[in-house]
């Protein structure tokens, strides 16, 4: 790889920002676990803003400007937008371990930070050692750590974290031991929306947790950026049903995103589904009489809920009805 | 061309109860088009259009569904829908023609070229407003390109040239048909004028303003006089005459474009587009005083909906009709403390009694659920409470040994005729009373008070047909939403009416979900408006806004098979083991003997007990199994909750409970006897 990266504004307006990736130093104990660890680059990423706007908040703090606090960074939205993907990516683009810790609400804080256990010696006895939880260990390295779906977390999880987060930047283990937060670990998060739609165990995020995160907010993708991944990634699709792919994510999930309960569903047409679901229903039933109206029926509407049934097939029959008379990909 | 659609889905409940299914999309998606959020999407009888609302006719759905095309019953609804909404959101004609005039868009295509060109102009309109309004809608599009191509042939064989040439710029303009192969169905001079039309065509499509599209339907005007299509009137003619031809020219060019088009007022033609902005103007401050109500808020609306959303009950013998199920309304209560008292009197007059009905049946049912034990001579313990049962003659109580929970469970369901023939004066000895009704509702109220002691679920209906009232009705808001509905839909939907207004109905007094205390007052209420139904009625005459709605029992007709199988089924989704359905009625179904005996039949193969309560007509023989024929109101009551203390016996008989010491009963029914030794 090489030791410089540069990342482009998707907009085509800002500057690309070139950085220096992270180097994983040998001297390390876990040296080999680790480089394991940092992701591989997407060839099929497409960068709707987020990576970029990551860049320009790492720029930022190599300059060293004056006053500045290191700042962790949360993406917010809704399940298939892709919000843990430009993290990963991001690790991936700076040469960075990526620890993704899912924040359920049956993690503990012990979980987290470590605990002390007993080891027996092979003799009959009994010895006490400290063992690092997952954010403790992943802390002694250069990491990205990815603690994902924030709100799902209990409260005393999360105030678990408050020191390591806030300008102490350290977290003080039951040992007595400081890890303090090393210059060349990041931290991101994760965590959708939290309203009145199904995301079963999320709350509104604690006040003093959230003021120690900068929080972004990550929409749908657009008609155009879903059809610049699709393309990415099938080059082979044929444009009709790269188009119609995208016309019914656009307008399901701009159901999705309706106040009003009466008018909206409450499953969205999620970049799994329009990425990975659909593409492989179209391999599947390439020779079918309508490869996308069989992918729709066994890949997509298993999974929405039967009320929104009406609603998902109201969509297909207004912005498709009948899908392309093509073989899904050029030969 | 084949037609996808029966003539019963053709038929305006069928179309608004497939609207209502697309329709949660349709406002979604008309919200997209008007960008506005709160705009709410609506059924109406006179299609209407605001910043806050959009009201759709349903008759143009139908008009939709009336075409002959490839489509099927769901892409009808959404593109009817569609259709109707795009138009209605994107139609203003009104702005003037420039600042400095006074003249709207209209009045200047009047004005220079007179009817002709409306009606290009409105061709043209349509056709744009669908290319725009549509775009991100290709599959709408491509429904109304089928149900436009399925009547071009039709079009263009009635049509003369003038028409051709009209439909022509229409199909031309949506984008609707290839040039080529139309151009071959046309007349000669229809096709010379279209091959020159066809870029003003095109270029309508991506207009940006009606006024653009204005200027190009007074060039196609220009077009089809330099290619002969217009009727030439003399230079010497009269203004008269001009007018009468240019009328004339107006209705051959409307002719072929109107067999094609869906019709929507705001781009039919002036007149209706006007009709609309009235239509909008009479219902400006409606919407704000209607908050969030789904409804147009006429009462004819209303009917409508409540029809389409009603169940659809399908009888063995395959044929299928609408069942309106709606709670009792409860303003019955009103009634309550008379009704009270009637039923005391009346209970006393047939020799009914009204505490403990459940008799031996109690200790089996609810005592030994509760206690989980079971009372007998010689088995188990002595009981606690052994004393108090000896001193009381209670041996067979002495002893009590615990018994696994039963895991049995029982519904009852008692299905009520409540036509206005139940409250026809009947012999009762040397008097003729009004007692079918008041009888049967005693032994509704006897048979709950039974169910109630035992713990047993049941429900009690009642099935009439006429318009239905609603929960919260008195006779006043009865009344009048009735006749307003009636003459609604007469204006609107012709002889539908009396279908739509006269349906079947089955009134939940006393759902399986409810405590069977709310609902005591509702048929106490009702118990004094059937046992005294002169009484009754007088009070809503004087009083009719704080009356309950005793209109509701006048007319004669019932449809007893669609209720028996609603009923059933309700029951069945209990998960009940026993089921004991009771109907009482008092003569001929208004359906068919036949399709009730099948339905009877279908309901008994699923394990449910039917029994047929006849009042004085023999119907019930030839319908139901079991059967009683009854003469006189203490003959009623009694056959009701004998009947239903046999059924429930056999259930336990059944399952193999001891029943020997079930004591034989004074009113046992003969066929019930035999049905206890099955």
């Amino acid at each position: 790889m090489p030791d410089q990266v540069s990342i482009s504004d998707p907009t085509g307006v800002g500057p690309p920002i070139t950085l220096d990736r992270f180097e994983v130093p040998r001297n390390l104990e876990d040296h080999h676990q680790r480089v394991g660890k940092i992701p591989e680059p997407d060839p099929h990423y497409v960068d709707l803003g987020m990576l970029y706007r990551f860049a320009q908040i790492e720029a930022v703090r190599r300059s060293e400007p004056e006053g500045f606090a290191a700042l962790h960074l949360a993406v917010r939205g809704h399940m298939g937008t892709g919000k843990d993907h430009d993290i990963e990516q991001f690790a991936a683009h700076m040469g960075l371990p990526y620890y993704r810790i899912p924040l359920t609400g049956e993690v503990r804080d012990v979980t987290l930070i470590g605990s002390t256990r007993l080891h027996g010696d092979g003799k009959g006895g009994t010895e006490s050692r400290w063992e690092d939880g997952d954010i403790t260990r992943a802390l002694r390295g250069p990491a990205l750590l990815n603690l994902s779906e924030l709100n799902a977390a209990g409260a005393e999880t999360l105030f678990a974290l408050h020191g390591l987060l806030d300008r102490y930047g350290a977290l003080d283990l039951p040992n007595g031991e400081t890890v303090r937060l090393r210059p060349d670990v990041r931290v991101f998060g994760t965590m959708n929306p939290t309203d009145i739609r199904d995301y079963a165990g999320t709350q509104t995020l604690n006040k003093a947790f959230a003021d120690r995160w900068v929080i972004w907010e990550k929409d749908f993708p657009a008609a155009d950026q879903l059809q610049a991944m699709l393309r990415r990634r099938y080059p082979s699709m044929r444009d009709d049903y790269v188009e119609a792919i995208a016309r019914l994510a656009i307008e399901v999930n701009a159901s999705f995103v309706v106040p009003d309960a009466s008018t909206r569903v409450e499953s969205p047409l999620s970049l799994r589904s329009v990425l990975d679901r659909i593409p492989t229903g179209l391999r599947v039933y390439h020779s079918d009489t309508d490869p996308l109206r069989r992918s729709w029926e066994e890949f997509v509407l298993p999974h929405v809920d039967s009320f929104d049934r009406d609603h998902y097939e109201t969509v297909w029959n207004a912005v498709v009805r009948k899908g392309p008379a093509v073989t899904p990909f050029a030969a | 061309m084949r037609d996808l659609l029966s003539p019963e889905e053709k038929a305006i409940e069928a179309v608004v109860a497939r609207y209502q299914r697309v329709a949660p999309a349709v406002t979604r998606f008309a919200r997209s088009l008007s960008g506005n959020e709160k705009l709410r999407v609506i059924l109406g009888p006179d299609a209407a259009a605001s910043d806050q609302e959009i009201v759709c006719d349903p008759r143009l759905f139908q008009a939709a569904t009336n075409r002959e095309a490839p489509v099927t019953a769901a892409e009808m609804a959404l593109a009817s829908a569609m259709h109707e909404v795009v138009h209605l959101i994107s139609s203003n004609f009104d702005e003037p023609e420039s600042p400095d005039t006074s003249t709207d868009l209209l009045e200047h295509l009047q004005k220079e070229g007179g009817p002709v060109a409306e009606v290009l102009f409105f061709n043209l309109e349509d056709a744009r407003q669908e290319v725009q309004g549509l775009r991100n809608y290709p599959g709408v599009r491509s429904v109304l390109t089928d149900i436009y191509q399925a009547a071009i042939s039709a079009a263009v064989s009635k049509a003369g040239p003038l028409g051709q040439f009209a439909l022509g710029c229409f199909l031309y303009c949506g984008d609707y048909v290839e040039r080529e192969a139309f151009e071959r169905r046309v007349t000669s001079r229809a096709q010379q004028a279209l091959s020159h039309a066809h870029p003003l065509c095109r270029k309508a499509a991506a207009a940006d303003d009606p006024m653009a599209v204005a200027e190009l339907a007074l060039e196609l005007l220009e077009i089809a006089r330099d290619y002969g299509l217009l009727t030439s009137v003399r230079e010497e003619g009269t203004q008269a005459q001009k007018r009468m031809q240019q009328k004339q020219d107006a209705e051959d060019a409307a002719d072929g474009a109107d067999m094609v088009r869906l019709p929507s007022p705001s781009v039919q033609s002036a007149e209706s587009y006007h009709d609309v902005q009235r239509a909008t103007e009479a219902r400006a401050g409606l919407s704000d005083r209607k908050g969030a109500s789904e409804l147009a808020g006429d009462a004819s609306t209303d009917q409508l909906l409540r029809v389409s959303e009603a169940p659809t009950v399908y009888l063995p013998t395959g044929m299928a009709g609408k069942l309106i199920v709606t709670p009792a309304p409860v303003t019955f209560a009103r009634f309550a403390e008379n009704g009270r008292h009637a039923l005391e009197m009346a209970a006393r007059r047939w020799g009914v009694a009204q505490r403990q009905v459940s008799g031996e049946l109690y200790p089996l049912f609810a005592a030994n659920q509760r206690r989980g034990l079971r009372s007998g001579y010689d088995q188990g313990d002595v009981s606690p409470h052994a004393a108090l049962f000896i001193g009381a003659g209670l041996y067979q109580r002495m002893y009590e040994r615990r018994a696994s929970r039963t895991r049995r469970s029982y519904a009852v369901s008692l299905l009520v005729d409540a036509s206005a023939s139940m409250l026809q004066p009947r012999n009762q000895g040397r008097d003729r009373h009004s007692w079918g009704m008041s009888a049967a509702l005693l032994g509704a109220m006897t048979l709950a008070r039974l169910c109630h002691e035992l713990q047993v679920d049941f429900e009690v209906s009642l099935f009439n047909r006429g318009f239905a009232s609603r929960p919260s009705d008195t006779e006043w808001t009865y009344t009048r939403a009735a006749s307003q509905a009636a003459a609604g839909l007469r204006q609107t939907h012709g002889t539908a009416a009396t279908r739509l207004t006269s349906t079947v109905n089955h009134y939940l007094v006393k759902p399986f979900d409810r405590r069977w205390r709310d609902a005591e007052a509702v048929l106490a209420g009702m118990f004094w408006t059937a046992a005294e139904p002169a009484q009754a009625a007088l009070a809503a005459r004087r009083d009719p806004r704080e009356t309950p709605p005793v209109s509701m029992f006048e007319r004669a007709a019932n449809v007893d098979e669609f209720n028996l199988i609603h009923a059933a089924e309700r029951m069945a989704k209990l998960g009940a083991q026993v089921r004991v359905l009771v109907v009482l009625a008092d003569g001929m179904t208004r359906g068919s003997v036949e399709a009730l005996t099948s339905a009877v039949s279908a309901v008994e193969r699923s394990g449910t007990i039917v029994l047929g309560i006849g009042i004085g007509d023999d119907t019930a023989t030839g319908a139901y199994h079991r059967f009683e024929i009854v003469n006189r109101p203490e003959e009623l009551t009694r056959a009701m909750v004998e009947g239903t203390r046999s059924a429930l016996r056999r259930g336990l008989a059944l399952w193999g409970i001891d029943s020997w010491w079930l004591r034989p009963n004074r009113y046992e029914i003969p066929y019930l006897k035999e049905a206890v030794n099955a």
